[in-house]
């Protein structure tokens, strides 16, 4: 008889299968640590934080230079990036049209000054009226005053800078035709001491107070876990009292509008150790406890 | 006395195989499907799984993982605002078309991580690096979607074969081209489309025409707060929904949404009530099967009780008796069943379809009903053996 030999047979198979089935079971539970992400996030250190998103813009605001008229592009002397004073040529418009009409204007401002000064010595000999000189006399102002008005016309077709700084934006290129009241083709701006625009949704707008303390975190700028602060202290200067529609997340003019923000201006000193930039987006936090100073 | 009802257990091996046959299908039946089953279920909460972080931040009208309702972009400087935030990122989850380069298009679930922090990437890459995905037009898709969407290449000797996307192969997406840069290994979603990953920015541009493209506000809590807690602390101040994020069936709280996940697809689906009628099926199964041929098997045997009762024995220890018979076919029905269970999933497991998980809860509940049934069985051959005449082994 052999029923020892099945009874343990069957018994260790059923015994194998509990085993294997304890094992697969045991691969069962699914619940993944949560591990930090692959770069430091602009973490919060306390509470009474308020958030915000903001735009580094340089302190004078920056200027957006425009065209006194349509015309064509002749040259564009300002280079982005580089410093310009007050004065110096940016933008300079196709003049091919006003130098000539200039010269004409000038021209024709030489010949009736001189028609007016020919008369001058004949005043009171009879050859001429007292009308006739007055007449000549004021054609020769009214031509110098249309020289003038060519001349500065010419003038205007240089666009200068009207500010101390630097060149931010040049979007234009010779050659191509700007409009007036268009999309400014240059941007200049005095970047030597930076500013942030930092926008609150309007719904946590009553939490904000002024002169209230902040730091930012510069976006991009990555630091792996435990890299050391990257954060920059801002300094309070105002806060914006027109509430407007959000446009500061991508700058895009196609943005669409689905909330208005509070808009907060604080300062900062440039850090030594890295570059910051114009147009750079910031994640701002604004310490709204009561001690914070 | 025990061996005894061993070796009458053993000795008819007809009646043995019969019984074994009807516990182990039974069990196995369970077994198998409540695994089939718990397995897609845990494929309704796989961007749980895949995405790992304390707690998610939701519109208030959101029930399950897989249905984000949009959210304005400022809403993630809302939740940064909560107190008891360490920090928090935005994710955009969407289904789009992929247009692939043979002209074919494939449903894609796209994800949109943290530009900056990359917080929601996939924690395993087989291919590329996570940095890449700065590059412009870049994307990481999952291994099983690089599968999927792969070419079909006739080789020389006539034979097609299906080659899987790889880094530097592209395709759009809403007219943009998407470049893989990375493959990542991510669990694989209910919706069926594979995961393409990419960057929240770019994921914007991606669903040009959208007007509100923040799914989900992923957030980590301060040390010394609980994930809950703060889920509490964002609803009361954002009017917005916070869940914590914990994915496993047994364990996750009132709070998980891959827990509001599996019961909105139990309510709002036929899948627990085609698995629920297997798993009662094979109950029904294995009650019939096994209390038929334990019944049968009592009967026949039931001129050596008669004997046994006759040598002196009480109603109790026959009971005893049978109650071992019915403990050993039992267990040896269990093994087998789950034993055969856990080879099927094992296979489905190394295919990857269709899904199988079987929990320890399973087994333990599988073991239970199955020794249920067999004593349900024993139960009714006691009733038999108690009213034995021990007279009746002389009669014979």
């Amino acid at each position: 008889m052999n029923k020892f030999p099945l009874r343990l047979l069957l018994a260790a198979v059923a015994l194998g299968g509990v085993l294997a089935a304890t094992q697969l079971a045991s691969t069962a539970a699914e619940n993944p640590a949560v591990s930090p992400p692959p770069y430091q996030p602009a973490v919060r250190d306390k509470d009474g934080l308020l958030s915000a998103s903001g735009l580094v813009e340089a302190v004078a605001e920056n200027t957006l230079v425009g065209v006194p008229f349509a015309g064509l592009v002749a040259d564009v002397p300002a280079k982005v990036s580089r410093a310009v004073k007050a004065g110096d040529p940016l933008l300079v418009l196709d003049t091919r049209e006003l130098r000539p009409a200039a010269a004409a204007a000038v021209a024709a401002a030489e010949r009736a000054e001189d028609v007016a000064r020919r008369m001058q010595p004949l005043r009171g000999t009879g050859a001429v009226s007292e009308s006739a000189l007055n007449e000549a006399q004021f054609a020769a102002r009214e031509a110098r005053a249309r020289a003038d008005l060519a001349a500065a016309q010419l003038e205007r077709a240089t666009v200068r800078s009207p500010i101390d700084g630097t060149v931010l934006q040049v979007s234009v290129r010779p050659g191509e035709f700007v409009a007036a009241g268009g999309k400014a083709p240059v941007v200049v701006g005095d970047i030597s001491r930076l500013q942030i625009r930092c926008d609150i949704d309007e719904q946590m707008a009553p939490r904000m107070r002024e002169g209230l303390p902040a730091k930012g975190f510069l976006k991009g700028e990555l630091a792996k876990p435990g890299a050391p602060d990257r954060s920059l202290p801002l300094r309070f200067v105002r806060i914006e009292p027109f509430v407007v529609p959000k446009t500061s997340l991508t700058g895009a003019s196609a943005e669409r509008v689905d909330t208005r923000v509070l808009q907060v201006i604080y300062q900062f000193d440039r850090p030594a150790d890295r570059p910051v930039f114009v147009g750079q987006q910031m994640d701002v936090y604004i310490d709204t406890n009561p001690d914070a100073k | 006395m025990y061996r005894l009802a061993l070796n009458m257990l053993f000795g008819d091996r007809a009646k043995l195989a019969m019984l074994l046959v009807g516990l182990s299908f039974s069990a196995l039946l369970m077994a198998q499907q409540s695994s089939v089953f718990f397995g897609i279920m845990s494929w309704t909460y796989t961007p749980m799984v895949n995405i790992r972080a304390s707690v998610w931040v939701s519109d208030r009208e959101v029930e399950q993982v897989n249905d984000a309702k949009p959210m304005r972009d400022t809403d993630v400087t809302r939740v940064r605002s909560v107190d008891g935030v360490s920090w928090a990122a935005p994710l955009h989850s969407s289904i789009m078309q992929a247009r692939l380069p043979n002209g074919n298009f494939k449903l894609i679930s796209l994800v949109g991580i943290d530009s900056d922090t990359f917080a929601g990437a996939p924690a395993v890459l087989t291919v590329g690096r996570i940095e890449d995905l700065r590059l412009p037009n870049t994307v990481l898709i999952d291994e099983w979607g690089a599968n999927l969407l792969g070419r079909a290449v006739t080789r020389p000797d006539g034979t097609v074969e299906t080659v899987p996307l790889g880094v530097g192969d592209t395709f759009e997406l809403n007219d943009t081209e998407a470049r893989i840069v990375g493959v990542c290994r991510v669990k694989r979603a209910f919706t069926g489309g594979p995961f393409v990953y990419t960057t929240y920015d770019r994921a914007k541009a991606y669903t040009a025409g959208v007007r509100r493209t923040l799914s989900y506000v992923l957030v980590e809590p301060r040390p010394g707060v609980t994930p809950a807690e703060l889920c509490d602390r964002i609803e009361a101040e954002t009017g917005l929904r916070a869940w914590t994020s914990e994915t496993d069936l047994w364990t996750w709280g009132e709070r998980s949404l891959a827990r509001s996940t599996f019961w909105w697809f139990w309510r709002n689906t036929g899948i627990p009530f085609s698995f629920g009628t297997a798993v009662l099926l094979g109950l029904f199964v294995g009650i019939a099967i096994s209390g038929q041929t334990f019944y049968s098997f009592v009967l026949e045997n039931l001129r050596y009780f008669a004997a046994i009762k006759a040598m002196g024995a009480g109603s109790g220890l026959l009971a005893r008796m049978l109650l071992l018979q019915a403990l050993a076919a039992g267990l040896l029905g269990f093994g087998l069943g789950v034993g055969m269970a856990q080879a099927i999933g094992r296979v489905m497991i190394e295919k990857g379809m269709p899904p199988f998980v079987l929990y320890p809860q399973v087994l333990v509940a599988t073991l239970v009903l199955v020794l249920g049934i067999s004593l349900c069985s024993a139960l009714i051959g006691m009733v038999k053996v108690a009213r034995v005449d021990p007279a009746s082994v002389f009669r014979a």
